[in-house]
């Protein structure tokens, strides 16, 4: 336990409904000790957070540097090729070792805290002190300061296709074990190439950062709070959809097929081009796609606990990080993503779509609006709950998009990590 | 660093006229835009057009995809009706203060011209913020005394962006 060291004991902060993960005390969404046991029990708990792209950093030396929940990390390719994830905070007086979003330390292989010149190899290891034995016999470090006592924290790491994930604890199980079957299959399906980045923005959302992942979950709401499909006539009602989660209701993917009552056409493979008389757009090669997957869904959202999120929409692949930025804020960091093996005319059209998702998509806009309406909404009823029965009152994949069964799974898991 | 840095020895000879038209097309730019005339927005472009809001960061480095990215006069008209008739966000006005335009280069039928901006953003509760500083590297056409932008990137200092942007820069 490290962040919530001045909060007070759980029980003494939050106790459950008895209605159980149909009911959420709101308050989980503003009060900051529960923020601070959150850091430990979720972000540095069992759980694998979204670090970088493996392309980001492929040549031994390159580094990144990012966060798990409020912890700064640096992710850096070693010589030997494998991934270190350390804590970007100096032994010394705690300073950041490393405040350069990217770069590469080729020639030395190690870090150099800016402040006092306290240096650290690639594993975290404390190599070298400035000053160590004084300068002319005179001061430096007592004698018996032993260096092999001081380390960065390091995270375990592991990658799937391309995604590079890290996790502070020993008891995570392994990233392709913690996902699940069905989850791992997804991930392999959406980056079935090489992933390059083609853009990377960020999203300040001002809410709790719970109130987004639900957002990530819940496919009740798109059809009702994102009105550019229904209003330009993209939305087909006989689109087949679904939930889908893994064993342990742990992640989420929810899909549509949205061609799946235009008969043959949509079944090859070739480009998809909008007819101007079937809809209200002036442009509709906004929505041209080409049908990139045998499995006919052409949007699916994946959401893996705690706080990444995989996304198709139509051509548009992307991830999105949620980095904490107290109780009340958060941002969303999302890359979007094309494969080495598309060709000139399919990325364009990734550039196209792109814009239907970010904080300037025409589909996804108001999630980037809807935490901070929900976080204004509750200011004054902390002690109010929200109401989760669409579909059900349990958790488990449904072939509906009818429901709240997967922001029931982030509750009941909330609930398992914070022994609530 | 990209290509509309030239060095300062460098000058561009403009008439009058073209210098005119390229003021008054900044200036009603950003009138059109902060004083909700958002219908006239896709006037100020021409029919085959690009229009994005891309991080500097990423301009820098040339990656492809920034926020915002339209090649026609119709995906601006579609931004316009979605945003007064399909996205759902809080009310909110812009006030664009935008610096003098430097005309870098008269090449390929367009002069390629740079901007500083800086928008301060006021909700409807009055709470006010700058939502982004930046410039403007822009492609401009001129006939006659009528200017149009043939490209206009939005290069945002920050790729950060608060909660959304659903008004054009």
């Amino acid at each position: 336990m490290t962040q919530a060291v001045t909060a007070r004991a759980i029980p003494e902060l939050l106790t459950w409904p008895i209605e159980g993960i149909t009911r959420v005390p709101m308050h989980v969404f503003s009060d900051p000790e529960l923020y601070a046991w959150e850091q430990d029990l979720i972000f540095r708990g069992p759980t694998w957070s979204f670090l970088c792209l493996e392309v980001e950093i492929p040549e031994p030396g390159e580094f990144i540097t990012t966060y798990v929940g409020d912890s700064p990390i640096i992710v850096v390719r070693r010589k030997d090729g494998l991934i270190s994830a350390l804590v970007n905070r100096c032994v010394h007086k705690g300073s950041i070792i490393c405040h350069q979003p990217k770069g590469k330390r080729t020639r030395t292989h190690n870090f150099v805290c800016p402040y006092h010149n306290w240096i650290y190899d690639f594993d975290g290891n404390l190599t070298s002190i400035a000053f160590e034995k004084g300068i002319q016999q005179k001061g430096g470090m007592t004698a018996d300061f032993d260096k092999t006592g001081h380390k960065l924290t390091r995270l375990n790491v592991e990658t799937i296709n391309g995604l590079v994930f890290g996790t502070f604890s020993d008891e995570t199980p392994a990233l392709r074990d913690y996902l699940g079957p069905v989850m791992v299959e997804h991930i392999e399906r959406t980056l079935h190439g090489k992933p390059k980045i083609l853009g990377r923005y960020s999203q300040m959302m001002h809410n709790n950062w719970k109130l987004y992942i639900e957002n990530s979950r819940d496919n009740y709401h798109p059809s009702l709070l994102h009105a550019f499909f229904s209003t330009f006539k993209l939305n087909r009602l006989s689109a087949e959809g679904g939930t889908r989660q893994d064993d342990r209701s742990w992640h989420h993917i929810t899909f549509t097929k949205r061609y799946t009552d235009k008969g043959d056409e949509a079944y090859d493979s070739g480009m998809i081009r909008a007819q101007k008389e079937d809809y209200g757009l002036k442009d509709p090669s906004l929505i041209d796609q080409w049908m990139e997957f045998a499995d006919q869904i052409t949007n699916s959202i994946q959401s893996i606990f705690p706080g990444f999120v995989l996304q198709q929409v139509m051509n548009s692949l992307g991830t999105r990080q949620i980095i904490t930025h107290g109780p009340e804020k958060c941002e969303l960091v999302w890359t979007l993503i094309g494969l080495e093996e598309d060709t000139e005319e399919q990325t364009y059209v990734r550039l196209k779509q792109s814009n239907l998702v970010g904080p300037a998509g025409l589909v996804s806009m108001e999630d980037g609006a809807i935490g901070g309406f929900v976080q204004k909404g509750i200011k004054g009823d902390l002690d109010k709950r929200a109401i989760l029965e669409m579909g059900g009152q349990g958790v488990g994949g449904m072939p509906t998009r009818a429901t709240e069964t997967s922001v029931r799974g982030f509750w009941k898991v909330y609930r398992e990590l914070m022994d609530v | 660093m990209n290509s509309a840095v030239v060095p300062l020895s460098r000058k561009t000879e403009v008439s009058a006229t073209v210098r005119d038209a390229i003021a008054r097309l900044q200036m009603q730019y950003v009138h059109a835009i902060d004083n909700d005339e958002i219908e006239r927005w896709p006037q100020f472009f021409t029919e085959k057009c690009v229009y994005q809001i891309i991080p500097r960061v990423e301009y820098d480095q040339g990656r492809l995809i920034g926020v915002w990215f339209c090649d026609n006069r119709g995906m601006l008209e579609d931004r316009v009706s979605a945003l007064r008739e399909v996205n759902i966000y809080e009310p909110h006005v812009y006030r664009h203060i935008v610096g003098p335009t430097e005309v870098v280069e008269h090449s390929d039928g367009a002069y390629r011209t740079q901007t500083s901006y800086m928008v301060v953003r006021t909700m409807s509760d009055g709470a006010m913020s700058v939502f982004s500083a930046g410039r403007y590297v822009d492609e401009v056409m001129v006939e006659g005394d009528a200017a149009r932008f043939r490209k206009r990137i939005v290069v945002t200092d920050s790729a950060r962006y608060d909660t959304l942007v659903v008004i054009p820069l």
